[in-house]
């Protein structure tokens, strides 16, 4: 089993097509993908999936941004397989869908034509979140089902309340051993296999190496990068637009219709080589931070988002950013101003309309309405969006996680007393 | 540093709750008439109190919602440079996944505010001494709306319940001690006086948007909450029976001390663990990450701990950083009960005499959706909050879609109960504005003052 991974399908939508695509998106879903045109249920280890449209725009110098559809699946398979199931089992679906971009096969297409359009599409994403890599989505859905069984045992047993831990923890165990639907729990989760280990301490090592190459001449540019880095932050226009009412309900509208939502957001990079080159190195340090770096379950003090991407747009003018994260939309940028402003400032400074950043890391954000209004301003409507185990918090499947580790590990003392005290 | 509030401008539910004035009448308005409606303001004006005051006999405050601005001539560019919430309203369709006002509390049944009652466009807030005073402010009140057509809607009666709500826990123990009011406190507990009125630098030390005309008011949330006594009561009553069906009034008082966080007294579950200690009725000087972290002693899942986390708070609990944050959620708290009160007995014993009872929750803000509808949404009604599992507020929280459940930890395996019903119910409710005096003569049209709310 490799780790999870992340695919991206970015194809424009066709001229006129859009309102069509409209028309079949809000059939599938009002914030929450229902099962219709594609039963995201039915697809093998998928956590998270979505479909928006990102409308057309234009940038800074009146070019046209064409507008996309953006299909984005968290995956335990590899993307390859993932589009491989998607074809072969909801092709009709992937026609009434992507049949409104532009280049998509006339006709209807056999699953081989499907799925090398697919393939053509796949986008690469410069930087990827997981929570806590290597967790399958079939085992976030078992650990869930011990968690319920096992309350519901403890719920039939009070007299267990008054037993020493072990006495539990034993009880526990029979209980667990009895049940033929259970009796996994006994035994580790499957953890990715040594090759895909290995894979990713080369990788370490490559970004290490080139970290260590690129040192030396990052610091003497450093000087030059920092009085470039000052001039662009004073110059950047930095306005307070606020989105109107009805925006604000048409997409509040959308939200909060499970414990977990979505958040996805496109920008603008700013213009000029300056902001490239600093969006591309950012989101290329982040990917490797958050893909080697991280302790699982925590992004810098936030331990609530699931899985998170950034994406680039139309020859990488413009960013996606998704996330899947619990609870409301305000509790989340309240923990991106609170927590994690430097992180977020760090990519987000490079994308037109944000709040005035100093030194790439302060400001920006914690200019509070500015930036809640820059994120509505941005924010794309997710109608269509799949959540494998939208009642579970990000805490709650972590706690699941250890619920089943303590059954097979060998806890005493303290360990054994807290995982029974967090039964 | 202090702030200088301007006293004499802000109305006077700013700076205190008058509980010398143990009665109140909330008085529900609607303004068919722009003009008459601008009049009857310009009257009401001079018997406003203000932050300055220390009535002694009588208080007089009042309110606008986004609909009453417009009809009193508030252009609509200057009402949309409110917040957000104030101008779309407390219903809102997306709101009532904010607010759980869903089922029963859905605001189509609500008796006000509601889509199936007129329009709320204002609320007159009385206050006094006692009964017969009260009753004369009421009639000069009404004298007043008489003569210049304005209408009531409705009549919201209040009960001095003696600093108790009607479950029979007091309330208002712990509110926030607000930077440039009354008595001072340790800096890490101080909150700016930006967090409730606009005009003054908020916990991110910035102003929040406004336009001028907002300058020295705050949003005023004001909800109509009826309490199920006797449900509350049957229910921890049928929890704790004993194995042979008898009551068990010492478990039945425990577990609802688990669910409010402090005895009927006052006394936190932190600081008193095993028994009610009336001593420590007032004693709000505790913190949950340092002294209880784990919640063996005041459940996670309980009212207060979530209504106000305290030092609780990720990434860093038990950290000057979790009083910061917590600092950004907070509440300035001014309701009033209604209802007469009901012992324990007569609620689980005595016939239903069908009174209604509960709480006009109102509470200043200088942000709603940072403060009120975030402690709603993701502490209190969020069954996924601090990591618990299923759990909303057992207190006011909702039972459904999810929720239902309440754990309390222990030494050992911990306690859980399902399928808790909701005890509090929703019956009226909306987003008010209470503006400075300034701004109150400016809407009325007064002359001497600048009618144009434009510059902020």
């Amino acid at each position: 089993m490799p780790f999870q991974s992340a695919l991206s399908v970015v194809a424009p939508v066709r001229d006129g097509a859009a309102e069509e695509l409209d028309r079949v998106l809000a059939q599938m879903g009002n914030g929450v993908a229902n099962g219709e045109v594609i039963d995201f249920g039915s697809l093998s280890g998928l956590h998270f999936a979505r479909i928006v449209v990102v409308p057309a725009d234009t940038d800074h110098r009146g070019r046209p941004l064409p507008a996309n559809i953006v299909y984005l699946a968290d995956l335990d398979v590899s993307p390859e397989e993932h589009l491989a199931e998607l074809v072969r089992t909801a092709g009709d679906g992937v026609d009434r869908v992507f049949g409104h971009c532009e280049g998509y096969p006339g006709g209807t297409p056999g699953e081989r034509e499907r799925l090398d359009w697919l393939r053509s599409r796949v986008a690469r994403e410069p930087a990827t979140y997981v929570n806590t890599r290597g967790r399958t989505q079939q085992q976030i859905s078992q650990e869930a089902g011990l968690r319920e069984a096992v309350s519901d045992f403890l719920d039939r047993r009070p007299d267990l309340r008054d037993r020493q831990p072990r006495a539990v923890r034993d009880a526990i165990r029979k209980f667990v051993g009895r049940e033929p639907g259970l009796r996994w729990a006994l035994e580790p989760a499957d953890r990715p296999g040594l090759g895909a280990r290995i894979r990713e301490w080369a990788h370490l090592a490559w970004v290490g190496l080139l970290v260590l190459v690129a040192l030396p001449f990052a610091l003497l540019a450093a000087p030059v990068y920092v009085v470039l880095l000052r001039r662009h932050e004073k110059r950047d226009p930095a306005p307070h637009n606020r989105p109107d009412e009805a925006l604000v309900l048409e997409l509040a509208a959308l939200e909060d219709h499970l414990p977990m939502n979505p958040f996805t957001a496109v920008g603008q990079v700013k213009p000029g080589p300056f902001r490239k080159l600093t969006i591309n190195v950012i989101l290329y340090l982040l990917n490797a931070v958050t893909r080697h770096l991280l302790k699982p379950g925590d992004l810098v003090g936030v331990k609530t988002i699931h899985f998170a991407r950034w994406l680039f747009l139309n020859d990488r003018r413009q960013v996606l950013f998704a996330s899947n994260y619990d609870g409301s939309l305000e509790s989340y940028m309240d923990d991106f101003i609170d927590k994690i402003s430097w992180g977020l400032n760090l990519v987000f400074t490079n994308g037109i309309g944000y709040p005035r950043t100093r030194w790439l890391i302060k400001d920006g954000c914690r200019d509070e309405l500015a930036f809640k209004d820059y994120l509505r301003l941005h924010q794309v409507r997710t109608r269509v969006w799949y959540s494998a185990y939208g009642r579970l918090s990000a805490a709650n499947v972590a706690a699941n996680e250890q619920l089943r580790k303590g059954l097979h590990s060998d806890l005493r003392g303290d360990r054994e007393q807290a995982w029974v005290q967090a039964l | 540093m202090t702030v200088d509030l301007e006293r004499a401008d802000i109305q006077g539910l700013f700076a205190r709750g008058y509980s010398n004035l143990s009665l109140a009448t909330f008085v529900l308005l609607r303004f068919e008439d722009g003009l008459s409606a601008r009049s009857w303001l310009g009257e009401v004006l001079g018997g406003i109190t203000t932050s300055e005051d220390r009535p002694e006999r009588r208080a007089v405050n009042v309110a606008l919602t986004a609909s009453g601005l417009s009809r009193l001539g508030v252009d609509g560019e200057t009402v949309s440079k409110f917040s957000s919430e104030f101008v779309s309203g407390m219903t809102a369709p997306h709101r009532r996944r904010i607010l759980a006002d869903e089922g029963t509390s859905a605001p189509e049944r609500w008796d006000w505010g509601g889509p199936a009652t007129p329009p709320v466009d204002g609320v007159l807030l009385l206050y006094a001494t006692h009964r017969a005073e009260l009753t004369a402010l009421e009639e000069e009140q009404a004298a007043l709306r008489r003569r210049h057509g304005v209408q009531d809607l409705h009549r919201l009666g209040t009960s001095d319940l003696d600093g108790f709500e009607p479950f029979g826990w007091r309330d208002g123990v712990s509110q926030p001690l607000v930077e440039g009011l009354g008595k001072s406190g340790p800096e890490n507990l101080t909150v700016k006086a930006g967090e409730f009125l606009l005009g003054y630098p908020n916990e991110y030390g910035r102003l929040t948007d406004h336009p001028a005309l907002g300058h020295n008011g705050s949003y005023l949330v004001f909800r109509q909450l009826a309490q199920d006594v006797r449900g509350f009561w049957r229910y921890l009553d049928g929890a704790t029976r004993t194995a042979d069906g008898a009551e068990d009034p010492g478990a039945r008082l425990r577990l609802g001390a688990k669910f409010v966080g402090r005895w009927p007294s006052g006394a936190p579950l932190v600081l008193a663990p095993t028994a009610d200690e009336p001593a420590l009725a007032e004693e709000n000087d505790f913190r949950y990450h340092r002294d209880d972290a784990r919640g063996a002693l005041c459940p996670v899942a309980s009212h207060i701990r979530r209504a106000n986390p305290r030092d609780s708070l990720d990434p860093d609990p038990g950290s000057d950083d979790s009083l910061e944050l917590n600092r950004r959620h907070r509440l300035l708290r001014r309701g009033r009960e209604y209802g007469s009160p009901l012992t324990t007995e007569e609620a689980l014993h005595g016939e239903d005499d069908g009174e209604p009872r509960g709480l006009h929750f109102i509470c200043l803000s200088g942000n709603i959706a940072r403060q009120f509808e975030f402690v709603q949404q993701t502490w209190l009604n969020n069954p996924k909050f601090a990591g618990l599992y299923d759990d909303a507020d057992p207190l006011v929280g909702p039972s459904e879609p999810f929720g239902g459940c309440f754990t309390s930890p222990g030494e050992g395996v911990r306690e859980r109960y399902t399928g808790v019903p909701r005890f509090v119910t929703v019956k009226g409710g909306a987003y008010f504005f209470m503006p400075g005096l300034a701004a109150l003569r400016s809407i009325a049209g007064e002359p001497g003052n600048s009618s144009s709310p434009e510059g902020s």
